[in-house]
């Protein structure tokens, strides 16, 4: 996908994306872990995104980390959809409610536990 | 199923999902925004984008996965750039050209249902790319 972005832009035009990840150095078990409790697109592991964007042919890579933002936002996102459970559940469905909040607990837990990781990824299609 | 259709198959759901008074309320507390997202880009963190990719009037923004039009819709409006917004779920692209028209920015807004690997663009023709959360 990268590489595709790259294409896509003129020279000197720039791509910028917050991406969730799992970092590096976990063991088989935490990355398991990770998985299951991240969105569905995380998938990446091992090569950091940056690397990823230097080996696309970008330049000018930089990492803004917003993992604690993404905790926060994550716990906001339970709480107060917890407030509105009866109007939401009514909406999405019991189940669907319910299993969103589900996922949104497990995914605070991920985070806190170091097993997933958000960040702000900013580079330049070179001239 | 594979995982990526599975989740396709799940954000076409959530996106066929009418936008309550109530989802609008917790996503303003949550994210800043009442646009019907349900991802983690707050405003602030859609404002950080800007001076990152440079947008201003004129300049041509592409927003992979764009969902129902968050933040490719909201940076449009904050700079006067133009965005093209991309996704497969038509559910959210439908609601984005809703929100476009209801933000008279539809002569700057252009709407293609296409998956991110399979970009149907000329080579070159973006000043900017984005995406949140779609990798």
């Amino acid at each position: 996908m990268l590489r595709a972005c790259k294409r896509l832009l003129r020279p000197a035009g720039r791509v910028a994306f917050y991406t969730i990840f799992v970092p590096s150095g976990l063991s088989q078990a935490e990355y398991r872990r990770a998985a299951r409790a991240g969105p569905a697109a995380v998938t990446s592991r091992g090569r950091e995104q940056a690397d990823l964007l230097r080996s696309a042919g970008f330049t000018g890579v930089s990492e803004i980390d917003v993992t604690e933002a993404f905790l926060r936002t994550t716990r906001a996102w339970y709480e107060a959809r917890a407030r509105y459970a009866g109007q939401l559940s009514e909406a999405e469905g019991e189940a669907s409610f319910r299993e969103r909040q589900r996922d949104y607990r497990l995914q605070a837990q991920a985070i806190e536990s170091g097993l997933l990781r958000r960040a702000l990824f900013v580079a330049e299609r070179p001239r | 199923m594979t995982r990526n259709k599975d989740t396709i198959s799940r954000f076409h759901d959530r996106y066929s999902l009418p936008v309550t008074d109530a989802a609008l309320a917790v996503e303003k507390e949550v994210i800043g925004a009442n646009v019907g997202a349900s991802g983690y880009t707050t405003v602030a963190q859609a404002n950080a984008l800007i001076p990152e990719l440079r947008l201003r009037p004129g300049t041509l923004l592409l927003d992979v996965g764009a969902g129902r039009g968050w933040p490719g819709l909201y940076l449009a409006q904050e700079t006067g750039c133009r965005v093209v917004l991309a996704d497969i779920p038509a559910p959210g692209l439908a609601t984005a050209v809703k929100r476009a028209r209801e933000g008279r920015i539809s002569d700057r807004a252009s709407f293609v249902r296409a998956a991110a690997e399979h970009l149907p663009f000329l080579s070159g023709v973006f000043d900017a790319v984005v995406h949140t959360d779609t990798m």
